[in-house]
């Protein structure tokens, strides 16, 4: 014959009573292991997503004036608008084609008897013809520099948000709002090297035939003074009103402009001898130039922009080896071609494989530029990507200006290199991303997510311990006339606070094993059908958060209905539930 | 076996004292059957408490079994009651989700077979024979009431104290109980100590003491 006081015994013949209790806190338990182990997985998927820094330092140039063409631009506009509007007025009534016509009608006669005007003749072609191939420039040139502008603009909106982002790295809405606004703008006016190179060229043949047009203006008004001289004034042959000045200042806004579009193109200026340095810098297994993109991935809590290495092929290869990783498919991007190979966490998460396609023609929040093929996917412990350098720095203007270079240190060394690139860099336009530097940040935007989540568990805590205190309270009433006949007959107060707090230490147990049990197998589900598939992270049984996590829920509310209970089995006495007649 | 000497139980309200027990001395041998009757508020159930460690006296003392009840500790005194005593009040008090077996099995001091089958041999005593794995809500008042007075013998304690065990039953199931305690007395396994405001219920017993306004007649 088993104790009918036993624990068991009152827990088998009290379910109807139990079993609500312990699903209700085994819910709470469940709810509180999914969002916790959903914030980790965001947190080890961000970790895992810029992994690569834990082994290398990023030198990345920092914008500067010197790229800044809009006073250039604007000065060679306003400049052509002149030019445009005295070449209209040369070219008008009783302009150079005039003039040159009046050369040519001269009677035979008078051009036999004078050479002079054979080459006054030849002179005012030569203005008529430079004249029109000028207003020919003039017409794209103007097209070119406004697209140019405009890409200032876009510069200039960029600085203002890394300024933004700077001052408040937590706060996502400049970055949205940026693009928001800009996004179509920026793929549209972006311009690769061709364009620029058109730029130049355009400038270039405006300013040479704005020198040639120059030439033949002094030359007509040469020769009617050569003319005048020999007395064969031709009074009724006005010569058209030279724009000589504007057509200077348009010359040399034009020199100013493609001295500016020289220097936009080139890497940052200081960038060789800083590889050079870095590459002496003792305990720095390898330095290599890197025309750095990115890809848009999710992370749970987020998009992030998975940070892409554009190496060259040997470069491609020793971070291979640096994070252990290896080819599982396909092969590394060649060197001319817009390929690229990335891990197979990531290829998930794009849902591509070998020979999909990504880029912001794909993805249009992705950094790196058109639509790039995928040709390999790589298997190992850090998630990389990589890119070939030669393609993208002939390809994209962007991409070369702002080449950084990637700096791998000794394993134990990583300090001690940060601080030899910090003293190198100096005052240079020029940052470093390291790991402690990244960590920080992704620390710093999970942080918002923890804090939410504690107050939901605190909430969740306080409120089931009232709910379950309060069930706890019913109950104990209910068994009032129990623990007065118990007390009667000899049981000590002590005695009946230990029978119930066990039997609620039970029911806590019970819920909790319950919940954890719960919350493992919804993750492990959810691990397989979402978090693997889109490249997430999710360790399912991280014990520290399953245990640590959820155990002030049942220990809140075991404490809290235990202490009222507590309370009034110290108060009981028995007489007088003995003596209540109801 | 229980003696009690000079009882004083007082109730204090303000400045106005309520005695209610007045300097009473009794003796319960052992294997007695004695009855306390009196009127509502006459005292005999604060003399029951008095007597069975329950409450302590404002004044006198008890002794049972050479000791004093008032050199005793409350454990020990929860103690004597868990062992020594059997109870049974006039609400039966089982626990609702236990059965009828299991709620004699409560007031077991020892819980082993020997223990269960002389609970079982109690309620087929009291006629529950066919009714030990029902629930307290399925069996009538009588029923109920017969459970608690096996409850209160399962431990074979040296007195039984009984208040009021047939007050909210009918005369024929009142006199039943009655009759088992009695029973219990005249088998020789202790005494019992039966309150009651209805002389009819003690026919059998040893004696009947008369209380009336906390003192004994």
């Amino acid at each position: 014959m088993e104790n009918p006081l036993s624990l068991w015994h009152f827990y088998l013949r009290n379910k109807r009573k139990v079993i609500p209790v312990i699903g209700i806190l085994a819910l709470a338990i469940l709810g509180v292991v999914v969002t916790d182990s959903l914030l980790a997985s965001a947190r080890e998927t961000a970790y895992a997503t810029y992994g690569s820094y834990q082994k290398l330092i990023l030198v990345a140039p920092r914008a500067t004036r010197d790229q800044d063409l809009s006073n250039p631009l604007q000065t060679s506009l306003s400049h052509l608008r002149d030019v445009q509007t005295q070449l209209d007025t040369l070219d008008g009534p009783g302009g150079i084609s005039s003039y040159y016509n009046a050369v040519v009608a001269l009677p035979a006669q008078v051009r036999a008897q004078l050479p002079l005007v054979q080459q006054l003749q030849i002179d005012a072609g030569n203005a008529r013809y430079y004249a029109a191939r000028l207003r020919g420039d003039l017409v794209p040139l103007a097209d070119l520099i406004v697209r140019v502008q405009r890409l200032q603009a876009e510069q200039a909106a960029f600085t203002q948000l890394e300024q933004k982002l700077a001052q408040n790295p937590t706060d996502p809405t400049p970055l949205l709002a940026y693009i928001q606004q800009h996004q179509t703008v920026l793929r549209s006016v972006l311009p690769d090297t061709a364009q620029i190179g058109r730029l130049q060229a355009a400038a270039t043949s405006a300013s040479a035939d704005a020198g040639g047009l120059q030439r033949s203006l002094t030359n007509m008004g040469r020769d009617t003074a050569a003319l005048n001289n020999a007395g064969a004034a031709i009074s009724n042959l006005p010569v058209p009103p030279s724009p000589a000045n504007a057509i200077d200042q348009f010359k040399q806004a034009l020199d100013g402009l493609t001295s500016s579009l020289g220097s936009f193109e080139a890497p940052q200026p200081g960038l060789d001898q800083l590889q050079a340095a870095s590459a002496r810098i003792a305990g720095a297994a390898f330095v290599r130039r890197d025309a750095y993109s990115n890809l848009d991935i999710n992370l749970l809590a987020g998009n992030a922009q998975f940070d892409l290495y554009g190496v060259d092929q040997s470069g491609m290869q020793r971070l291979l080896n640096l994070y252990g990783d290896r080819l599982v498919a396909g092969r590394l991007p060649k060197a001319n071609v817009n390929e690229i190979a990335i891990s197979e966490e990531v290829a998930r998460a794009r849902n591509v494989g070998v020979g999909g396609r990504v880029g912001n023609n794909i993805d249009e929040l992705d950094r790196l530029p058109d639509a790039f093929t995928v040709t390999g996917i790589l298997q190992g412990p850090t998630r990389i990507g990589v890119i070939p350098l030669e393609y993208m720095t002939q390809h994209y203007l962007f991409e070369r200006r702002y080449q950084g270079l990637v700096v791998v240190p000794q394993a134990g060394q990583e300090q001690q290199v940060h601080d030899q690139m910090v003293r190198l860099i100096g005052n240079q336009p020029f940052r470093l991303f390291d790991w402690a530097y990244i960590k920080a940040k992704i620390d710093s935007l999970i942080a918002n997510l923890d804090t939410i989540n504690r107050f939901l568990i605190i909430l969740v805590t306080i409120v089931l311990s009232l709910v379950v205190g309060l069930l706890n309270n019913l109950f104990f009433r209910q068994r009032m006339n129990e623990f007065g006949l118990l007390a009667a007959v000899g049981y000590s107060r002590w005695a009946l606070i230990m029978r119930v707090a066990w039997e609620s230490l039970g029911v806590t147990l019970a819920a909790w094993g319950l919940g954890v049990g719960l919350g493992i197998a919804v993750l492990t589900w959810f691990n397989h059908i979402f978090i693997i598939p889109h490249g997430l992270l999710m360790n399912v049984f991280d014990w520290n958060l399953l245990i640590t996590h959820t155990l002030p829920i049942p220990l809140m509310v075991f404490v809290f209905g235990m202490g009222t209970v507590a309370w009034q089995l110290l108060r009981l006495d028995p007489i007088s539930i003995i003596e209540r007649r109801d | 076996m229980l003696r009690a000497q000079d009882l004083v139980l007082d109730y204090r309200s303000g400045h106005s004292v309520a005695h209610a027990v007045n300097t009473v001395s009794l003796a319960v041998e052992g294997g007695s059957f004695i009855g306390l009757i009196g009127p509502s508020g006459s005292g005999k159930s604060s003399l029951m408490y008095l007597l069975s460690g329950l409450k302590r006296p404002t004044r006198g003392n008890v002794i049972f079994e050479g000791q004093e009840y008032s050199s005793m500790s409350m454990p020990g005194l929860m103690s004597l009651r868990r062992h020594r005593f059997g109870f049974v009040f006039q609400q039966h008090f089982l626990i609702n989700y236990l059965s009828a077996l299991e709620n004699v099995m409560v007031g077991a001091v020892k819980r082993n077979h020997e223990t269960a089958a002389y609970a079982q041999e109690l309620l087929r005593r009291v006629g529950l024979s066919d009714k030990m794995r029902k629930r307290p809500y399925e069996l009538s008042m009588g029923e109920r009431q017969r459970v608690a007075v096996a409850r209160a013998m399962v431990h074979k304690p040296a007195v039984v104290f009984a208040d009021e065990p047939t007050a909210s039953l009918d005369q024929s199931t009142g006199h039943e109980v009655i009759s088992l305690l009695a029973e219990y007395r005249s088998q020789g396994s202790g005494s019992v100590v039966v309150v009651t405001h209805d002389p009819n219920m003690l026919t059998g017993a040893d004696r009947v003491l008369q209380m009336r306004d906390g003192q004994l007649n």
